[in-house]
């Protein structure tokens, strides 16, 4: 029978860094696949935030950044969150990307950050930041977003709230979602989209 | 732009790329009501999967989405050396500079529109990438 | 009681816009989708969850399930999806496995490397050993190399299951006759338990895919078949487990996913491949082009 099955004793374990000066020296090889496995290391270290932070700013290939921000992910502070932020501004989508999909993971540690992010003066922050507020509950995520379009006028993150409000929102959105039908009639999709969420709110019952 | 009813190839097939629901729906009004066969990807992982499998005559891609961005997306089919590695790519972005157009370009997308887009616009794009209208 | 009977009755009564809402959460949480006139099968299993979850009305169900609080997601999910094993049941990823990634496989592989194989989660076995039934039925080379296939689960008990290898009549329905008497034994009517053989050449171990450390131990595959599991997932776990199975893989090795599964962020790991039976994840050869 050509179907073998090996003996019960393990394979060796293969040469994880087994404390963290290692693991910090590690993340500096020259080898993608010892950092990637650095990074890997520092799941529940929050000393390693430093570290991987700066190793993420300079590291050139895109499986290790994400494994870093995994990591980040995965230690979960305050200091994760500081460290992932300044890549919601990178021109690079796939960087943002990563980013946020970190972040959003992350409900608790990016809420004191929320207001600050939802006033942003970049349009694609305010977008991203709109994107972490559907991880929030419905009545709190309503509110934000109210907030925000009060005052927004860049219609893709208008956009973007109304989507977000037509998968969430409460009631309390149906008024600024009328004005913002006032406001944007003459703008491409979004009177689309406002009649789209206003039926979507108004026809789920309480 | 006039266009010929009757003339089309029936059953023009194009695929939406974008990760709101409402932009999809959006899109596939307004390219239903012109004849196009429209089916949705809500990432650029999604994309890849359906594109592989071949039959489309246009993608319609938006930038910014999870999973996979727009010019990941694009990029990664343009190299697979499968058939629908050539299918024309209409990239929608959300700023109007060159630096988005060439960075689009160098991705492999044959046009971009910024976003928010007119049903018009999307509409006279699409026909003329598809090759429906010359 | 009369009002817990109109409460049910108003529960059951969803809107079109409210189902639109759940269908679009089901869609960006697990990759799912549901065409329109599939919606009395989705009426009906909305109404089983609000019913079982003592929820007054689809707004306080769609909350409780947008909190992620008492696995609700995974109960839904569970609701819709067929957890039913059995023997052969995606026969397409093994007629792809055996077409189109083994042969591709097997263009690099040194001489006298074994080729393994990794079924996660095994749960009571059957996808391991349908993977050696169908390699022994339908692999031209089978008799070139030496096979290893690992079965794994978070639950021991299945895998104590699997080890016994006893099956009922149910699991075998798609197996043909001439396939029963070769692989079984039928020690007692309506049980059938998988030949010694078979049995000892599988190797069945506990793991959880989120922990890096136990994936360690499960290494150098060259294909890896992860059903049912990601759908489970929230993103951040399914982040984690993405980059393990990327461990476990030898370089070129492939990972096949279910239906309507979608992985996390892959781009960066797998390439999509996409054969005339299934679309699979592959771990690129060489490092991709630094970004």
């Amino acid at each position: 029978m050509p179907l073998v099955r090996r003996g019960t004793t393990p394979p060796p374990e293969p040469a994880v860094a087994e404390d963290r000066a290692h693991a910090l020296e590690a993340l500096r090889s020259a080898d993608p696949d010892v950092r990637w496995n650095a990074a890997r290391t520092f799941q529940n270290d929050p000393v390693g935030v430093v570290a991987l932070a700066a190793a993420l700013e300079t590291e050139p290939v895109q499986r290790v950044r994400e494994a870093i921000m995994t990591a980040l992910m995965r230690i979960g502070t305050d200091a994760s969150v500081k460290a992932l932020l300044p890549y919601l501004r990178w021109q690079d989508a796939a960087r943002r990307g990563a980013a946020i999909e970190a972040l959003q993971s992350l409900p608790d540690a990016i809420a004191p950050f929320m207001s600050a992010l939802l006033r942003d003066q970049d349009n694609d922050v305010r977008i991203l930041a709109i994107e972490l507020v559907r991880g929030m509950p419905a009545e709190q995520a309503t509110t934000l977003l109210c907030r925000l379009l009060e005052h927004e006028n860049h219609p893709n993150v208008c956009a973007s709230a109304i989507d977000a409000l037509a998968d969430l929102g409460t009631e309390e959105a149906l008024p600024i979602l009328r004005a913002c039908a006032r406001r944007f009639a003459k703008t491409p999709f979004l009177p689309f989209a406002i009649s789209t969420a206003i039926a979507r709110i108004s026809d789920t019952k309480g | 732009m006039t266009t010929i009813e009757g003339a089309f190839v029936r059953g023009t097939r194009v695929l939406v790329v974008d990760d709101s629901s409402l932009v999809r729906l959006y899109y596939r009004d307004a390219l239903e009501k012109a004849g196009f066969e429209v089916e949705q990807a809500m990432n650029g992982l999604e994309a890849m999967e359906k594109a592989l499998g071949g039959g489309f005559d246009l993608l319609v891609v938006d930038i910014n989405m999870p999973k996979m961005d727009g010019l990941s997306f694009l990029r990664e089919l343009r190299r697979s050396r499968t058939e629908a590695a050539a299918v024309p790519a209409l990239i929608i972005t959300t700023e109007a500079g060159s630096e988005d157009m060439q960075e689009a370009r160098a991705a492999g997308a044959n046009f971009y529109l910024v976003k928010p887009v007119s049903e018009e616009d999307l509409v006279a794009h699409a026909e003329v990438l598809a090759g429906r209208v010359r | 009681m009369a009002q817990s009977e109109t409460a049910d009755e108003r529960a059951f009564h969803v809107t079109p816009e409210e189902v639109r809402r759940l269908c679009e959460f089901l869609y960006r949480r697990t990759g799912m989708l549901f065409a329109e006139d599939k919606r009395y099968y989705i009426d009906r299993r909305l109404h089983e969850r609000i019913v079982a979850t003592g929820s007054s009305s689809f707004q306080s169900y769609f909350a409780l399930l947008r909190s992620g609080l008492e696995g609700e997601v995974e109960h839904l999910v569970n609701a819709f999806t067929v957890n039913e094993t059995y023997f052969f049941r995606e026969e397409h990823q093994l007629r792809c496995m055996t077409n189109d990634l083994l042969p591709t496989v097997l263009r690099n592989k040194p001489p006298n490397e074994p080729i393994r194989i990794w079924s996660v989660p095994c749960s009571t076995g059957e996808e391991p050993y349908s993977i050696g039934i169908w390699l022994m039925e339908h692999f031209p080379a089978v008799d070139d190399y030496q096979i290893e296939i690992v079965g794994s689960d978070i639950d021991t008990r299945v895998l104590a299951a699997a080890s016994q290898g006893v099956y009922g009549t149910r699991s075998l329905m798609k197996l043909p006759p001439s396939l029963i008497e070769r692989y079984f034994e039928n020690p007692s009517p309506g049980a059938y338990r998988i030949d010694a053989g078979l049995r000892n050449s599988i190797q069945f171990t506990e793991v959880n895919l989120v922990d890096a450390r136990a994936v360690a131990q499960h290494q150098g595959f060259d294909i890896v078949l992860c059903r049912n599991l990601l759908i489970y997932f929230d993103d951040a776990s399914r982040r984690i487990a993405a980059e393990n199975l990327y461990e476990a893989l030898r370089p070129g090795g492939f990972v096949c996913l279910g239906h309507s599964e979608t992985m996390s962020r892959i781009s960066s790991l797998f390439r999509v491949c996409r054969y005339p039976d299934a679309i699979v994840y592959q771990r690129p050869e060489t490092e991709r082009d630094n970004d």
